[in-house]
Order: C-alpha cells, then sequence, then structure tokens
C-alpha cells in the first residue's frame, strides 16, 4: 500500500500507465545562420499554440469553461513579450533555440517559486509545461497520447502537468497517481473537475508502478493499493458503486431548502477561512457562511493586516454571498499559535490562557481595527459579528461596547454601515454553556463551537492520544451543555447554530433537531449530506432519539445506539 | 507622466485570467505603463512580470503612464483595476 494526499474523492480500479518524462537534453551551441533558427523556433511556438488552443477547447467541453482558460493562459505567457520577445532576442543573438526558450523559462520558473505564494508558485508549474512542450517539439520527441489510454487505466506521472489532463479522455481514466502535487495544485482541480479519483504527492510512484500492473486508487483516503487480492478488489468495488450511488443521489439535494420531514426549515451554513473559500460555499450551495474565520490574515506574515485590507477581504466574502448571512468571527489566536509579531509569550497552558476575545480585549486598537474594518463590510451584505471564547457576560458586554466605539468612529468619518449589526456569542466554553440564559439576554445570536466546548467540558486534549477517548461530543455531558445552550437560546428567541464538526455528523442531526438548533454550519463538501440527513427526520421521532439518549449513562451507550439508528 | 494608486479589490490579486486581459490592454498604448508595488517597477505590458509581481487582494499599487496616450492609458488601467477586473 503506498500513501498519497486524497486530492479527488472515489474510488479507482485499473490498469497502471506510466507517463513517462523523455530526455529533453541537447548540446547549447552557437548558431551562424540566425535567420533560419529564428524560424525554426516560430514555428515550434506556433506549433505549440495550435496544439494547445486545441486541447483547450477539448477540455472546455470534458472539464469546463475554467479548466479551458489555465490552458489558454499558456498562449498568452509564451506571447508575452518578456517571454517570446527575450528568447528571439537571445537567438538573434546567436543562441540556439533551445537554450534561449530555456534560459528565459527558467528565469521565470525561478522568481515564481521565489515569491514564496503558493498561487504564483503554481503559475512556476505552467512555466515548466510550456518549457517542456517546446522543447519536445523542436527536439522532436513523441509524447505519449494520454488520449489514446484504454478503459480502465490508471494514470501515473512525476506530475500531471495541465496539458497531460487536456488529453484525459475521463470514460477511460479511472484514477490518477503522482509524485508530486497539493490539495490545490493543478493536477488536483483539474481531477476534481473531471470526478477522476486522484491520489497525490506518492513518493517514488512511477518507480515503485509499473505499466499492466493492477492497482486501487483511493481517492478518497488518499491510498493506493499494490497487488491487490480478490477480496481487495470486491471491499473496493462495493465502496466504489456506494461513493457513486450516493454521489447522485445527493445532487437531488441541490438547489432544494434545507427541511426537516416535517417540512421544517433550517439555515445551512458553510464554515470558511478566506474569502475565496466563499466561492467555494456557495458552489457548495452553501445558504451563508456560519463561522468566517478570520486568522488566515494576521498568519504568515511579519506585520498586523490594516484595517483596510482587511476591510477588502471581508467586503470580498460580503459581495460572494449577495446578501446571504456571513458570520465574521473576530480573531481567535493564543499562545499555541506562531504570529511572530505579536509578541504572544508562550505560556504553560495556552488554551486556558489569554487568547482570543480575552487577548482582543486587552489590545484594544487592534481589536477596535478588526471592528470597524467587520462593521465597513457590512455596508456590502448581512454581516454579523461573533466573538469567540465567551466565558463571562462582561466580556460580551466590553466586546460590544468597543463595536458601538468603532460604530461612532466610522460616523464621525460618513462611513457607510449596518448600524443594527447582529452581534453573537460563539458558545464554546463550559462557562458559557452554564451562563447560557445570561448571555442569551444579551447576545443577538449563538453558535456552538462543538470541538473547543467539547474540550473545555470534558478538560481533555483531543491531540493527546492518552486522553482522546474522553474527546467525544457524544459524551453525555457535552450533549446536555449542547442542548442547554440551545434551549435558553429558544426561551430567549434568538437563532442558534453550530459550526464545529459535530453539526455534519449524521447521528448528531437528530438530536440537534430534537433540541431545536436553526443553523447548521459544515464544511462545504458536507453540505448535500447534511441537507439529506436532515430531511430525514420529523419531529417525533427526532423526540424520540433523544428522550432514549439523554437518559443513558455513558458515551458508549449513546454511540453504540445512535449508529444502530442511522 | 500622469499617475494613480489605488487597492487591488479583486478576491484573488492580479491572478493569470485579470494579468493577461489588463496586459494586453496596456499594450495597445504607445506609452510605458509601469505599475509600482512593494518598492518595485513592473512592466504592466508582460504578463509574466505582473504574475512575478504577486500582487494580491488589499495590495496597494501606483500606476504610472508616461507618453503620448498617457491619459488614456491610465484612465483603462484604473477603469480595470477599481471595478476588480469585472470578477
Amino acid at each position: 500500500m503506498l500513501k498519497g494526499i486524497a486530492a479527488s474523492e472515489g474510488i479507482g480500479i485499473g490498469k497502471v500507465m506510466i507517463v513517462e518524462e523523455h530526455s529533453l537534453e541537447y548540446q547549447p551551441k552557437q548558431v551562424a545562420d540566425t535567420d533560419a533558427e529564428l524560424k525554426r523556433f516560430r514555428d515550434a511556438v506556433e506549433a505549440f499554440c495550435e496544439e494547445t488552443a486545441e486541447q483547450a477547447e477539448a477540455v472546455k467541453k470534458s472539464a469546463g469553461e475554467k479548466e479551458a482558460e489555465i490552458l489558454m493562459g499558456h498562449i498568452y505567457m509564451i506571447k508575452d513579450p518578456g517571454m517570446i520577445g527575450t528568447m528571439e532576442a537571445q537567438i538573434t543573438g546567436g543562441q540556439c533555440a533551445e537554450a534561449a526558450l530555456e534560459s528565459i523559462c527558467d528565469m521565470f520558473i525561478e522568481a515564481f517559486s521565489a515569491t514564496g505564494d503558493e498561487v504564483t508558485a503554481q503559475r512556476a508549474a505552467d512555466v515548466k509545461d510550456i518549457k517542456t512542450a517546446i522543447l519536445s517539439i523542436l527536439l522532436g520527441v513523441k509524447t505519449v497520447k494520454i488520449s489514446e489510454a484504454p478503459a480502465g487505466t490508471v494514470l501515473v506521472a512525476r506530475e500531471v502537468t495541465p496539458s497531460m489532463t487536456a488529453g484525459i479522455n475521463k470514460d477511460n481514466i479511472v484514477g490518477i497517481v503522482t509524485e508530486t502535487g497539493s490539495q490545490t495544485s493543478h493536477s488536483a482541480i483539474l481531477a476534481r473537475a473531471l470526478e477522476i479519483p486522484a491520489v497525490l504527492s506518492v513518493e517514488g510512484a512511477t518507480s515503485k508502478l509499473s505499466s499492466g500492473e493492477q492497482i486501487i486508487v483511493d481517492g478518497s483516503e488518499g491510498i493506493v493499493v499494490t497487488a491487490p487480492s480478490e477480496d481487495d478488489v470486491q471491499l473496493y468495488s462495493a465502496k466504489r458503486d456506494a461513493f457513486l450511488r450516493e454521489k447522485r443521489e445527493l445532487e437531488n439535494y441541490r438547489g432544494k431548502k434545507t427541511t426537516d420531514a416535517d417540512g421544517n426549515e433550517y439555515e445551512l451554513f458553510c464554515n470558511i477561512g478566506t474569502p475565496k473559500d466563499a466561492v467555494k460555499a456557495m458552489e457548495a450551495d452553501g445558504e451563508g457562511v456560519g463561522l468566517f474565520r478570520t486568522e488566515f490574515l494576521f498568519m504568515d506574515r511579519n506585520a498586523l493586516p490594516t484595517e483596510d485590507e482587511q476591510f477588502e477581504a471581508y467586503k470580498q466574502a460580503a459581495l460572494v454571498l449577495k446578501g446571504k448571512g456571513l458570520i465574521i468571527r473576530t480573531l481567535d489566536i493564543g499562545g499555541d499559535k506562531e504570529i511572530p509579531y505579536l509578541g504572544l509569550e508562550k505560556e504553560e497552558n495556552p488554551f486556558m490562557g489569554y487568547r482570543a476575545i480575552r487577548y482582543c480585549l486587552g489590545h484594544r486598537d487592534l481589536f477596535k481595527s478588526q471592528l470597524k474594518a467587520i462593521l465597513r463590510a457590512s455596508a456590502f451584505g448581512d454581516v454579523r459579528i461573533m466573538f469567540p471564547l465567551i466565558t463571562a457576560v462582561e466580556e460580551l458586554r466590553a466586546g460590544k461596547e468597543l463595536v458601538e466605539e468603532a460604530k461612532a468612529d466610522l460616523r464621525a468619518s460618513s462611513i457607510e454601515f449596518d448600524e443594527n449589526i447582529k452581534i453573537g456569542v460563539m458558545t464554546e466554553t463550559a462557562a458559557s454553556g452554564v451562563i447560557a440564559h445570561l448571555l442569551a439576554k444579551e447576545a443577538d445570536f449563538f453558535s456552538i463551537g462543538t470541538n473547543d466546548l467539547t474540550g473545555y467540558t470534558m478538560a481533555a486534549d483531543r491531540g493527546n492520544s492518552d486522553v482522546a477517548y474522553l474527546y467525544s461530543p457524544f459524551q453525555p455531558s457535552v450533549l446536555m451543555m449542547i442542548q442547554r445552550i440551545i434551549k435558553c437560546a429558544r426561551e430567549a428567541e434568538i437563532p442558534v447554530g453550530m459550526c464545529g464538526e459535530a453539526a455534519a455528523n449524521p447521528m448528531m442531526i437528530p438530536l440537534l433537531l430534537s433540541f431545536g438548533l436553526t443553523e447548521f454550519s459544515v464544511s462545504a463538501p458536507s453540505v448535500l449530506k447534511v441537507r439529506k440527513n436532515i430531511a430525514k427526520w420529523t419531529k417525533a421521532e427526532a423526540d424520540a432519539v433523544v428522550e432514549k439518549v439523554m437518559a443513558m449513562a455513558t458515551e458508549a451507550e449513546v454511540t453504540e445506539y445512535l449508529k444502530s439508528i442511522v | 507622466m500622469v499617475s494613480k494608486k489605488l487597492t487591488i479589490v479583486n478576491a484573488q490579486g492580479f491572478h493569470m485570467r485579470p494579468a493577461s486581459t489588463f496586459a494586453t490592454a496596456m499594450a495597445k498604448y504607445s506609452s510605458d505603463v509601469v505599475l509600482k508595488h512593494n518598492g518595485s517597477d513592473v512592466n504592466a505590458k508582460s504578463l509574466m512580470n505582473i504574475i512575478a509581481a504577486c500582487i494580491k487582494c488589499g495590495n496597494e499599487i501606483e500606476v504610472v503612464a508616461t507618453g503620448a496616450d498617457e491619459n488614456e492609458a491610465l484612465a483603462e488601467a484604473v477603469q480595470m483595476i477599481e471595478s476588480g477586473f469585472g470578477e
């Protein structure tokens, strides 16, 4: 068995086709007849552009507009004066076409990679792809025709380049395995668009596997099963069929309202970490954003983001959501995160230390600039503010006071914002659960963060394998906490959501429906699954489950019972 | 010479598509068009140089146009950037 990165969901069973890379070596030489060399180079570039345009046309049909654009980008890149212009100048100066092409491409590959920016670094792969393709044409090297791969082929390559992907016929290619790449690389994006299971970053895949051998690609788990037994093949065939069946079924829930079997409506939101994720949330049919983590703005940099920079990011997300709810959580950091410029001290016990709302209330300038940025974004959509880690009513009051100050500043500068912006509490501590009735009087909404709520209620760190057995949202104590938070919110007539992982758990859903949760916030890929699971339950059935579960004394009983009914 | 300071507003910054539309649009002017970003000058007519400059959402840049049709070049550049490249 080989392990890699699960980059495109699904199971593929088939025969390996290794896509070899040809040696593209040549002897760099000075050329006397520069006109002839220039013509040879221009012909090669022309041939490359024609081929690429054809491939783009094919990709547009198989994978869609966006993917075709990546390929069309190759044409724009080579035609750029910085590329073709400089190369031609070098050839006119006496260099051979190969050397001119390679040196200029390498220069850009290095420049793009050196930015350290993921998206820009991916463009380096495009330049590499252009270089290889044109070198192959110049050297007359024949490349493997992926388009002619027989049905049931698993492509195995060092990396799947966009031009390679163009040749993929999705009826014949059942899986992709590469030695490089990540969740966000071209290979992964294209594999997902083509709905081909893919496992990337499998070390030594092209040498460990050989053409013709049967393998199983599990793109959901990131596993490649080599030399599968009869049983393996049977097991995975069943898994594959179940996966495909479920996928088809889930598509029926796209564009529908989220309702239980009685027809009561719920909000089904997504959790996001960047404005870009907001696009994914909408593509996944999310009805809003229940948790926008803002830490990305503060990580991997040397200084605090400005208010304007934050505003642009929040506004961007708001615009993508087009008036759908957007709950922005204020900065949730502490001594366990490396943010050098904040000068956070290493703490003995960071999870019980100076973090999240506690840190923000102690750094009013930083906090106010974030609140102002969020308020300004509220002029562009249904933006709401959520404070993390609230443990006492004073913290909520102090946070709200600062929001008022931020509003006054904006008013003084005649900057628009939503005067009635909703301010909510992320209920994720045992304390907030116990005083939920008090918080509910002063908050506009609750959102239950089950990950921390479980950890803080059980006093158990899920990362510590010795105590991980205690870490379960199905512990009776955690369930009682969740039930109480929802009950207090409903009594105060404020909305209550859940943005922890548990909200997507089919075993948790009947409990949440019966407790009275009004909003579920889940990861984008879970949206349709959750909608389907909510639709299964009537209120009466869910109430019956809760009655049984809340009478149980142990987590084991609870999970055993819930497993048996979902 | 004419110039204007701007903030990049589209979420993905100057990525492939906007960069190439932008470079193509600028190429039709005879004036030199330069993007000043992070202390360096980027040739606005070169897609490759724009990508290498790694200009992100929220970044501030200054567009500088110099030449016979500098006003037209600057006006189109500003329009494209401020509209977020229609994204």
